[in-house]
């Protein structure tokens, strides 16, 4: 077809759909039916107008209990969840009744209630089957519990996931029973067995700290003495321990920790933001610094003098090789980084925001300090923005790397 | 040359002087004023961006505020509809009763309806003083079951109940109170602006001062906030100037022009907004994260935006006279319903939007892409955003051309299809490239600025649409039923809330809850957002079917507006014949 043909049929196309005209006749005006749609229903009662009524009321109460019903069911959670494996049971999924501070991971557990008791903190127990062992614990098994303050890990569990307690507020200790042949803790941090990986430091575990060196309640930012600041908020990792886990410190009250020299791996998220109380509603980020000391004999996680750490010095240590994504994150107050010549790959954002600018200065770390050249850094694997960056006009910049750097004096 | 600049010349002065002249009094056949004009555009401005800035602040689980501050468990927000669809029923059935009692009730209606209100207050109130769950047998299925709910006890769940009867009968008291004190003196839209404005700024205020966020327990946070976001949500502060515009002038081609050009104009204020807070958030210390932005940056830049709507409300007027909401005449409650009913495209349209509840629940991926994989704050956010939404604007222009060349049903299955295949290779891309975030990041920018551009002329479509679904009830029930649409939501209503749960169920697995820190975890990541993309992917896919049963097309409108054209010629007719006035109809 022509252009001008074309043309011709879309201007004849409109003056046929202005033209439409329909002489409908005046008695008509309310049934007419447009051809292809449905005939109107104006003025006129409908057939079976009170059947309709019932069914329209019927369908939606219908339709609302169904609903209420199958949503309650979907939203219902059992206070333990387990899957049956080979071996035993999966821990799967804990929802707290709302008044459980103690946990028991050692056999399938169901709460029992105690009818005639109205209050709703003692009026169950939990009930278990000793012929049900339960051997694993998956991931986020406990996912924000603001609740259970202690964990007791049987002996018959094989496998607790990193992540099995993620963001559990109030948790202050884990315990393991001394049979258990694959995990340990030590005053109730988790590692595993043979004390070569730190798995979970439980995120309030500063106040099983505080009660255990006779602090009544926790003191805030300006308060803290250095006393408070050695019992309660520095951790000495043993000196046997190559890997700090997944996520194993994150959120914890730490403003100082000792590395063991033997450390190779530090993995996701394991230092992540740790913080402490600045006032009654506010925290402020709490590391200030990472040290790494020499002695291999270090079973006491509770610092008590540098002599028995032996060499100590600042920053990473010689001999780590992985530095996982976002494990030095949101760690503002941090003020002195090393990357040791050993360090092999390093994760994205692994330092992200341990920097911010005020008053003009750059504050937490303003420098990134590498023991290499800047050929042979390039040659590591570096994931995107593993360096912090700091506000530079409206848009953000690196901070610089110092490279060849030497370690800075303690 | 130079005559073409002189004719130029020529019609910038006459402008100038035709806006000097009628500054203050209008052109004849017209009826706005230039200095209205500027009204509009400052105060319509004002109150868009007000409402915008309020779009920070929102009790819902994609609202930073509430995810990052509150750490509210994602589920939570599931068993708090749940709660109250119930009340839902009853409170529209009370709203349905007030408007057939045509809004300005009898002395005596009046009464009972005022009584019922103080009831549902007084337990509103009373259950947030009392623990009603303490009546109840603690061992007993009933309260065990509630203690089951994520983030939720028994305690909390009865006040929560308890909250929305006291929103509910709040809400309705001062709708009639102030709608009868206010609407004759400032019009149908702009009164609620005179009895609302001052203590939302006073809520807007609240809600980054008072700490309910530090509440350790979180069954209690729950309630509280829930408490704190109905008190909040009471009083409005919609884009109701914007409304007025619609009713600025009874002079079709006036109205127009206004909405063409100063309403649109007027939102640049919040496009320039929209892109300084983004940059103040960057120069907080902890960023997106930081309380100030709650305590001060929102509440005193919507406080400035309140201020200036107030001022500038009284001067952008309504023109038509048209009786209240109220005084419409209304259509019997089951005639209005039966009659909805038998609107296939409306049926269409619901199931549509059945499929589409596949979706809900599903975390907002664009703010994970800026925030959790992108790291984004400051300025480059700001930039991002705007170039994404920039993306529908040259579109925009190209509507009425789209809209002629393509029919309705072909514009929404392809808007449905390219949002399938938008949100498939998104999923591919964070699946397979999860780690290499730029390149992944940069794929998943590219399709949103994609999926943007073709996302407003179906939109546009979908408006057009809209109005003439209107006229097609108009045919088929001699009345428009805008209203009785609501009844669709009554049945999809209960089907969506437990579609709504298959996401967050699936979320909660993922280890999402209320921390969404987890999504710095890229494993976690990958799951939570992927798998959400894919079930909304296939909703999408499966909306493009009820499209192909679409068969609305141009000629069958025409068909419809001849019917109605000639229905109104005939009642004129008649009616000027029995000597009745026939003012303010349309003969088309």
């Amino acid at each position: 077809m022509s252009k001008k043909e074309k043309k011709e049929k879309k201007v004849k196309g409109e003056v046929l759909q202005e033209d439409i005209h329909l002489d409908i006749p005046e008695d008509e005006i309310w049934t007419y039916q447009v051809p292809g749609l449905a005939a109107p229903h104006i003025n006129k009662p409908y057939k079976y107008y009170n059947l309709k009524k019932a069914i329209f009321v019927i369908v939606i109460l219908v339709a609302v209990s169904l609903s209420i019903y199958f949503s309650v069911m979907a939203l219902q959670n059992e206070t333990f969840e387990y899957t049956q494996l080979e071996n035993g049971y999966e821990f799967t999924n804990f929802s707290n009744t709302g008044y459980l501070t103690e946990l028991e991971i050692d056999y399938v557990a169901e709460i029992e209630y105690i009818p005639g008791n109205n209050d709703p903190a003692t009026n169950f127990s939990v009930a278990k089957d000793e012929n049900k062992p339960v051997t694993a614990v998956r991931e986020f098994a406990l996912n924000c519990d603001d609740k259970i303050k202690t964990i007791y890990i049987g002996a018959n569990v094989e496998s607790v996931d990193e992540k099995a307690f993620y963001s559990c507020w109030s948790l202050q200790n884990i315990e393991v029973d001394e049979n258990n042949p694959n995990y340990c803790d030590i005053d109730g941090v988790l590692y595993n067995k043979d004390k070569t990986e730190i798995l979970c430091y439980p995120c309030d575990h500063d106040e099983y700290l505080r009660q255990k060196y006779g602090y009544e309640t926790e003191l805030f930012t300006d308060d803290i003495t250095p006393e408070y600041e050695r019992d309660v908020q520095t951790y000495v990792v043993p000196s046997t321990v190559t890997r700090l886990g997944v996520m194993c410190m994150n959120y914890a009250n730490l403003r100082k920790i000792y590395l063991p020299e033997g450390l190779k791996t530090i993995e996701t998220l394991a230092v992540f933001k740790l913080h402490e109380r600045k006032n009654e509603w506010e925290t402020t980020p709490s590391l200030s610094n990472v040290y790494t000391y020499k002695n291999n004999n270090v079973t006491d996680t509770h610092f008590t003098s540098e002599e028995v750490l032996g060499e100590i010095y600042l920053s990473l240590p010689e001999g780590l090789e992985f530095i996982g994504s976002d494990s030095f994150s949101y760690n503002q107050n941090l003020q002195y980084v090393y990357i040791p010549a050993s360090v092999k790959e390093i994760g994205h954002h692994a330092f992200w925001d341990t920097c911010y600018k005020e008053d003009g200065e750059i504050k937490g770390v303003a420098v990134m300090n590498v023991a290499v050249n800047e050929e042979e850094f390039a040659a590591k694997i570096v994931g995107d923005n593993w360096i912090p960056q700091y506000d530079y006009l409206l848009f953000k910049k690196n901070i610089d790397i110092n490279y060849s750097a030497e370690r800075a004096e303690k | 040359m130079s005559e073409k600049f002189d004719k130029a010349v020529t019609t910038v002065k006459n402008f100038a002087t035709e806006v000097k002249t009628h500054w203050n009094t209008p052109a004849e056949g017209k009826y706005v004023p230039y200095k209205e004009y500027k009204d509009v555009v400052i105060g319509v401005g004002a109150n868009y961006t007000g409402s915008k800035i309020l779009e920070y602040i929102g009790f819902w689980s994609s609202c930073f505020l509430i995810m990052y501050h509150y750490k509210l468990p994602y589920l939570t927000f599931s068993v708090i509809g749940l709660l109250n669809m119930p009340l839902g029923y009853v409170t529209a059935l009370i709203w349905w009763y007030v408007c057939d009692n045509l809004g300005f009730l009898p002395k005596k209606k009046e009464r009972l309806i005022y009584l019922l209100y103080g009831l549902m207050m007084f337990f509103g109130i009373s259950s947030l003083i009392f623990d009603y769950s303490r009546l109840f047998d603690q061992s007993g299925s009933f309260i065990t079951m509630l203690n089951s709910f994520e983030g939720m006890n028994a305690t909390a769940c009865f006040k929560t109940f308890g909250t929305h009867f006291l929103y509910s009968g709040w809400v309705g008291a001062r709708n009639i109170f102030w709608r009868k004190k206010l609407l004759p003196k400032y019009g149908r839209y702009k009164y609620s602006l005179y009895c609302d404005v001052i203590p939302k700024c006073v809520m807007v205020f609240l809600i980054g001062w008072l700490p309910v966020y530090n509440i350790p327990d979180v069954a209690t946070r729950v309630w509280v906030a829930n408490l704190l976001f109905a008190t909040y949500n009471v009083f409005g502060f919609g884009n109701v100037l914007e409304e007025c515009t619609k009713r600025i002038s009874p002079n079709l081609q006036e109205r127009i022009l206004i909405r063409s050009y100063p309403v649109k104009i007027s939102h640049i204020f919040n496009s320039i907004l929209a892109i300084i807070l983004p940059a103040i958030v960057g120069m907080l210390r902890h960023k997106w994260a930081d309380i100030n932005f709650y305590r001060f940056v929102i509440p005193i830049t919507f406080t400035i935006s309140a201020a200036f709507t107030m001022y500038l409300a009284g001067r952008i007027k309504e023109r038509i006279p048209q009786p209240p909401i109220e005084k419409k005449v209304q259509i019997k409650f089951w005639d209005g319903m039966l009659g909805v009913l038998k609107n296939k495209y409306l049926l269409i349209n619901t199931i549509v939007g059945l499929i589409d509840a596949l979706g809900n629940g599903m975390l907002p991926f664009a703010t994970i892409l800026y925030f959790y994989t992108f790291r984004l704050s400051g300025l480059p956010y700001s930039l991002i955003v705007a170039l994404i939404s920039f993306a529908g604007t040259p579109p925009d222009l190209l509507s009425p051309y789209f809209l002629k060349r393509f029919s309705y049903k072909q514009i929404m299955i392809f808007y449905q299809l390219s949002r399938a295949i938008g949100n498939a290779i998104i999923a591919v891309a964070m699946w397979t490239l999860g780690d290499n975030l730029a390149l992944c990041g940069t794929i998943c920018i590219v399709v949103l600025f994609f999926m943007e551009m073709t996302k407003t002329v179906p939109t546009t479509a979908g408006h057009d649409m809209g109005v003439r679904i209107n006229d097609y009830q108009m045919y088929l029930s001699g009345e428009r039923l805008e209203s009785f649409g609501g009844i669709f939501g009554w049945f999809t209503g209960p089907i969506t809330t437990f579609i709504g749960l298959i996401i967050p169920i699936f979320l909660l697995k993922y280890g999402f809850n209320s921390n969404w820190e987890i999504l710095f975890f890229d494993g976690s990541r990958r799951n939570i957002v992927v798998i959400p993309i894919i079930v909304d992917t296939i909703g999408f896919f499966l909306m493009s079917i009820p499209y192909f049963f679409w068969d609305y097309d141009n000629k069958k409108q025409n068909l419809v507006m001849e019917v109605l054209k000639r229905r109104a010629e005939v009642t004129e007719k008649k009616a000027a014949e029995e000597g009745k006035s026939t003012a303010g109809s349309y003969k088309g």
